[in-house]
C-alpha cells in the first residue's frame, strides 16, 4: 500500500513528520502478486488440459481410432483435413494415437502412484511413528524392495507373463511403495517430535486419533508434491517399457512405442518422434512446476 | 534437594497440606551417538533432583544451558520417562503407571513449551486446539466443548469472535502462546510446567503472557513449575526459586532469600552477571572461569568447582550434601556464602574481575 | 561532530513481500563517533537488524535502499558488493547471533580465522597463522595454539562466539556491529563477552555497535542509545541520561520497555505494566505514531500525525507528542 500522502492544504504542525513515499515500484508489488498465482495455475491449467483432450474429448467429438487405419491416409503430414497432426506410415491418426496412449499413460503412471502412495504410506507412517523395532523391521522391508532393479523386474514379468497394462502396473510399484514410504517416514519423524504432538499426547488424544488428526495431515501436502515429480518419473519409466516394447503391446497406442517406431525414420520425417516426445516433456514439466508452486504455497520442506 | 519435611510445615494444622507435587532422586541420562551410530559417551542430564510443589505454590527454575532444566521438566511429564527416581503427583506414582492410567494422572498436569508455534497443529483451527483435551477426556457433548473453548480464549484474552476459526500461522507469537494456555487450562489442572513460556516473545508481550499467568494463578489456584534462564523473571513469578547447575540444584529457598542473600557462589556469579538498568554501575564482576565442563563427564564431587572460585580439595573429593541455612532456603555447597573462603582457594567471590586466560589446575576435569 | 565514524542520514530500507512494500527501516539517522558505544534498542519488527544490514550490505537482492550511511567519510549505501567487500572486514565487521550459524562446522577454527585474514591481506600462510593465533588469544581463548586446530562443535558457545569476534577483528576494523550477539548464549557467558568486547574497544580503538532487545545491556555497556520501533528512532540519548535513578525516558514506548522489564527489586508477583496490543505491521502504516494504537497517553494528535524525531533537550532526541514527564512512570 503506497503511502498516503498528506493533504497540502492542511496545515501541519511543526514538527510532524509527513509519511515517506514509496521506495519499492508498484510495478514490482503487483508482479509479485501475479507471480506466484501464474506459477500454480499455469502448469495446473496445462494439466487440466492434458487431462481433458485425453479423457474428455474423444466422447465429445469423434476422432479417428488410435489403433488402425486405413491404408490410403498413409504418412500423411501435419494439418492435413481430418487429421491435424497427421498419420502414420500405417494410415493410424497421430493426435488419436497421443489421446489414447495419453490414457495408458495416466491411468498406469496414476495406478502405480496411487499404490505407492498407499501402501508406501501406510508402511512408512508406521515405521515413523511408532519407531524402535516396527521401525526397523519396517525400514529393511524397503531396503529390500529399493534394492530391486525395478525395470529389470518389469523385463522378467514382461519375459514371464503376458505384458500387459496390469502387469506393468505392479512391476513399476516395486519402484515407487518404497520411494514414498521412505518420504513418508522421513516427514513422520520429523514431525512426531513437534511440540505439537507431545502435546496432543498430554491431552489425552488417542494414538490413532494423532495419527490421523494430526501425524497425516501434516505429511499429506509433502507426499502430495512429491507424488507430482513422482508421477513424471513413472511416466518416463513407462515409456521406456512401452519403447523397449515389453509395456503396452501393439496395436495399442502408447507414448513410448509412437518414440519407438518414429526411430526409423528420425531423420527423413521426424515429427513422429518429435510430437510424442514434446507431449511427453510437457507433462512431465507441468508437474515438476506444479509441484514446485504447491510446495512453496505449502511450505513444505 | 529435598526442602524441609512436613514438619517444619504448620504441624498441628491441615494434614492434608500434602506437595502436589514430590519429586526424589530423579535420574536421567541420554546416550550420545558419535557418527556411525557408536555409543560416544552419556550425558548425564540430571542427577538425583528432588523437590516438592504445594498446591498453589510456583517453584521457579533457574539455570544456564546444559543445566538440566528442561530435562527435569520432561521427566517429570514422563516424556521421556527418567531413568530412575520418583515422581509423586496427586498421590500417584507417575513412574509406574502406562496408558490410560498414565494419561488419567497427568491430567491435572500441563505443559507450556518455548515455541508458541510449535505447540500448535498448523492445520488445525484455534478452536479445536484449546478444545482437543476436552474432547480426548470425552468431556460434556461437542456443543459444550465448543462453548468451553470459547470462553477460554476469552480466558486468555482472545476474542473468540475473531480468532476461534483462525489458524496459527495468522497470530503473533504473544496470541499463539496465549492459545497455548488456553489449551493448557482447558482441563483446569493444578499444576503448568512452563518451560521456557515467555523466551521467544518481545519484552511487550512478555510482560501481557506473564500478567497472564499471574491472573490464571489468582483465578484458578495454579501452582506451576516455572523454568527460565532469566533470573529477573523467574523472581518476578516464583514462590520459591531453585538453581541448577550440570543436573543438580545448588541452592533453592524462598525467591527473596534466594537473591537477596545467595548462599551458593553459582547463584552469586549468575546475579553478578544480570546487566542492570542503573547506568556505570559497578559492572557485574565477572566472576566465574571458564567454560561450562561436559555433561558427558561432569566433574568429580560438586560439579560447580571447575568453574568456582571457592574451591579447594574438599570440593573435588566430596559430593556436596544439601543444607538447609536459612527457613527454607536449602544450599548444596560446602563452603557457603555465609562463611568466609576456605583457606587455599582463590579468594573471596565479589571483588576479581577473573579474565580466563591461562587454565589453573582447578579447570582441568576431574 | 564532522569526524564522525559512521554517519547514517536518513537510511531507509523497503522490500516487496507478498504484493506489499514493506518499510523495514523507514528513515534513521544517527551517528557514531570513534571508539565510542552506541546500542540500538528494538523489538522483533524494529528494523534494528535491517538498518545495519543495509550498511554492511548484506541486504537480499531486490531490497531497495536509499539514504546515506557514511564510513570515514565513504559513502556506502550505492556500493556494489565488490565495492562493500573491500569495506567489509577492514573497515566494519559484524557478529550475529547465532555463532554455530557463521562458523563453518566443517572446516576447523583456525582456518576459518586465517581465511579472514588472508582475504584483505597479502600474508604468508605462516604469518596468517601467527596473526591468528594471536587473535585468539586476544579474544581471550585460553590455549590458542590447541584452539587453533579444532572444530566448531568442539567449543562451547561462549567459545565459539569469541572465534567468531577473533574472525571479525582480524584485519582491525574501526567499526564492529554486534548484531543480538550474547542473545543466544547464557547470563554469564554473555556478560564475559561483553566485557571482552568492551577492552577490545579500548584496545583497538574501535567504536562498537551492539544491536539487541535488552535494555539492561544497554544500560550497562552503551555511551549512545538508539531505541527504534516500526522502523523509525523514537529515542536517542546518553546511557547516562536515559537510565537510572536520576533516568528521564521522554518517549512512551521506552518507558513501556523499561516498566516491562521484570526487575529484581519488584516483589514477586506483583502484575507488570503492560501495553497492550503488539508491534505493527510495517506492510500497513498508518499516518500518525506508529506507537499510538498501544500507548496508554494516546491523544487525537497522535493519531493524526506522526510526531518528527527532534532534539529537545541537549543530546537528547525524541518522537512523541506527550512525552513522559521527568522520571517517572507514565
Amino acid at each position: 500500500m503506497a503511502a498516503q500522502l498528506p493533504d497540502m492544504a492542511a496545515t501541519l504542525t511543526p514538527g510532524a513528520q509527513q509519511p515517506l513515499p514509496s521506495l519499492v515500484s508498484s510495478r514490482r508489488l503487483r508482479w509479485q502478486k501475479i507471480g506466484g498465482a501464474l506459477r500454480l495455475w499455469v502448469p495446473a491449467g496445462i494439466l487440466i488440459l492434458l487431462l481433458f483432450l485425453c479423457f474428455v474429448w474423444p466422447y465429445i467429438y469423434t476422432i479417428p481410432p488410435g489403433d488402425t487405419g486405413s491404408i490410403l491416409d498413409a504418412s500423411l503430414p501435419p494439418f492435413s483435413p481430418g487429421h491435424w497432426l497427421g498419420t502414420d506410415p500405417n494410415g493410424v491418426d497421430i493426435f488419436s494415437m497421443l489421446v489414447y496412449g495419453g490414457q495408458v499413460s495416466f491411468e498406469i503412471s496414476l495406478a502405480v502412484t496411487a499404490v505407492g502412495m498407499i501402501i508406501g504410506g501406510v508402511i512408512g507412517l508406521t515405521a515413523g511413528y511408532f519407531g524402535g523395532w516396527v521401525d526397523s523391521v519396517l525400514s529393511r522391508v524397503i531396503d529390500v524392495l529399493i534394492a530391486f532393479p525395478a525395470l529389470v523386474l518389469v523385463l522378467a514379468v514382461a519375459e514371464v507373463l503376458q505384458p500387459s497394462e496390469t502387469h506393468l502396473i505392479w512391476a513399476l510399484s516395486v519402484f515407487s511403495v518404497p520411494a514414498f514410504a521412505r518420504v513418508v517416514r522421513g516427514s513422520t519423524l520429523t514431525i512426531r517430535t513437534l511440540p505439537y504432538i507431545t502435546a496432543a499426547r498430554l491431552s489425552g488424544t488417542s494414538n490413532r486419533k494423532i495419527i490421523f488428526k494430526h501425524v497425516m495431515p501434516n505429511v499429506i501436502p509433502g507426499v502430495i508434491t512429491f507424488s507430482l515429480l513422482g508421477i513424471g518419473i513413472i511416466v518416463i519409466l513407462e515409456g521406456a517399457v512401452d519403447f523397449l516394447g515389453l509395456g503396452i503391446q501393439v496395436p495399442q497406442p502408447s507414448w513410448g512405442a509412437m518414440i519407438a517406431k518414429g526411430q526409423n525414420v528420425l531423420t527423413a520425417e521426424p515429427q513422429y518422434v518429435l510430437i510424442p516426445s514434446i507431449v511427453l516433456l510437457i507433462f512431465v514439466m507441468s508437474l515438476n512446476l506444479l509441484g514446485d508452486a504447491l510446495r512453496e504455497r505449502w511450505g513444505v520442506r | 534437594m529435598t526442602p524441609a519435611p512436613d514438619n517444619t510445615a504448620p504441624a498441628d494444622n491441615d494434614n492434608d497440606k500434602q506437595p502436589l507435587l514430590s519429586v526424589r532422586d530423579l535420574v536421567q541420562e541420554f546416550v550420545v551417538r558419535e557418527a556411525g551410530g557408536a555409543r560416544g559417551g552419556v550425558v548425564q542430564a540430571l542427577s538425583s533432583v528432588s523437590f516438592d510443589i504445594m498446591p498453589g505454590e510456583t517453584l521457579g527454575i533457574v539455570g544456564e544451558t546444559g543445566s538440566g532444566k528442561s530435562t527435569l521438566a520432561r521427566a517429570v511429564l514422563q516424556a521421556p520417562r527418567p531413568k530412575s527416581g520418583s515422581v509423586v503427583f496427586r498421590g500417584k506414582e507417575l513412574t509406574r503407571l502406562h496408558g490410560r492410567s498414565l494419561v488419567a494422572a497427568r491430567r491435572d498436569m500441563q505443559f507450556v513449551w518455548q515455541d508458541p508455534f510449535g505447540s500448535l497443529d498448523p492445520k488445525w483451527q484455534i478452536r479445536s486446539i484449546v478444545e482437543e483435551p476436552l474432547a480426548a477426556h470425552h468431556v460434556g457433548s461437542s456443543s459444550s466443548r465448543r462453548k468451553r473453548a470459547e470462553e477460554l480464549l476469552d480466558l486468555v484474552g482472545l476474542d473468540p469472535a475473531r480468532y476461534a476459526k483462525r489458524h496459527p500461522r495468522e497470530l503473533s507469537g504473544g496470541q499463539a502462546q496465549r492459545v497455548a494456555i488456553a489449551r493448557a487450562v482447558a482441563l483446569e489442572p493444578s499444576l503448568l510446567i512452563c518451560d521456557e513460556a515467555v523466551s521467544s516473545l518481545d519484552v511487550l508481550i512478555q510482560a501481557q503472557v506473564l500478567n497472564l499467568f499471574e491472573r490464571l494463578r489468582r483465578e484458578l489456584g495454579l501452582s506451576y513449575l516455572f523454568i527460565a534462564h532469566d533470573l529477573a523473571l523467574v523472581k518476578q513469578v516464583s514462590d520459591r526459586v531453585a538453581v541448577m547447575y550440570l543436573g543438580k540444584f545448588c541452592e533453592v529457598g524462598p525467591g527473596e532469600s534466594v537473591y537477596k542473600h545467595p548462599l551458593h557462589p553459582y547463584t552469586k556469579a549468575l546475579l553478578d552477571s544480570i546487566p542492570s538498568t542503573e547506568p556505570g554501575a559497578a559492572r557485574g564482576a565477572t566472576t566465574l572461569r571458564g567454560e561450562p565442563p561436559s555433561p558427558i563427564n561432569p566433574p568429580s564431587g560438586c560439579r560447580f568447582r571447575t568453574r568456582c572460585p571457592r574451591a579447594v580439595e574438599k570440593c573435588a573429593a566430596e559430593v556436596p550434601k544439601p543444607r538447609e541455612l536459612g527457613p527454607g532456603h536449602l544450599v548444596a555447597c560446602h563452603f557457603p556464602l555465609t562463611e568466609e573462603p576456605p583457606a587455599g582457594s582463590a579468594g573471596s567471590v565479589p571483588s576479581q574481575t577473573a579474565v580466563p586466560s591461562v587454565p589453573s589446575t582447578a579447570e582441568v576435569q576431574g | 561532530m564532522t569526524d564522525a565514524l559512521l554517519e547514517v542520514e536518513d537510511l531507509r530500507v523497503a522490500f516487496a513481500a507478498g504484493g506489499r512494500e514493506v518499510r523495514a527501516v523507514d528513515g534513521i539517522s544517527y551517528k557514531v563517533d570513534p571508539g565510542r558505544t552506541l546500542a540500538i534498542i528494538g523489538e522483533s519488527g524494529s528494523g534494528k537488524t535491517v538498518g545495519c544490514r543495509a550498511i554492511m550490505g548484506l541486504l537480499p537482492t531486490g531490497t531497495e535502499i536509499s539514504g546515506s550511511a557514511r564510513l570515514r567519510g565513504t559513502e556506502l549505501i550505492g556500493l556494489s558488493d565488490s565495492q562493500l567487500r573491500k569495506h567489509r572486514g577492514s573497515d566494519m565487521a559484524m557478529v550475529f547471533q547465532d555463532p554455530a550459524r557463521s562458523l563453518n562446522p566443517t572446516m576447523r577454527v583456525g582456518k576459518q580465522i586465517t581465511e579472514a585474514i588472508r582475504t584483505h591481506r597479502k600474508v604468508s600462510k605462516k604469518d596468517a597463522r601467527d596473526q591468528a593465533v594471536e587473535l585468539l588469544r586476544l579474544v581471550r581463548i585460553p590455549a590458542p595454539e590447541r584452539r587453533f586446530n579444532e572444530y566448531p562443535h568442539q567449543l562451547s558457545g561462549g567459545m565459539r562466539q569469541r572465534v567468531v569476534i577473533a574472525m571479525a577483528l582480524a584485519c582491525r576494523p574501526r567499526l564492529l556491529i554486534a548484531d543480538e550477539a550474547t542473545t543466544a548464549l547464557d547470563v554469564t557467558t554473555q556478560a564475559q563477552i561483553m566485557e571482552l568486547l568492551l577492552e577490545l574497544q579500548q584496545e583497538l580503538d574501535m567504536a562498537l555497535i551492539f544491536i539487541s532487545h535488552d535494555l539492561g545491556l544497554a544500560a550497562s555497556y552503551a555511551d549512545e542509545v538508539v531505541v527504534m520501533y516500526a522502523g523509525k528512532i523514537v529515542e536517542q540519548a546518553p546511557a547516562k541520561r536515559l537510565f537510572g535513578a536520576s533516568g528521564t525516558v521522554k518517549m512512551r514506548y521506552t518507558r513501556a520497555l523499561l516498566d516491562a522489564i521484570p526487575h529484581l527489586e519488584r516483589p514477586a508477583h506483583t502484575e507488570l505494566p503492560v501495553v497492550s496490543g503488539r508491534p505493527p505491521d510495517t506492510s500497513m502504516l498508518l499516518a500518525g505514531c506508529s506507537f499510538a494504537p498501544r500507548c496508554p497517553s494516546a491523544a487525537d494528535d497522535c493519531t493524526a500525525k506522526a510526531p518528527a524525531l527532534t532534539e529537545h533537550a541537549p543530546g537528547h532526541r525524541w518522537a512523541c507528542w506527550h512525552p513522559c514527564e521527568n522520571g517517572g512512570a507514565a
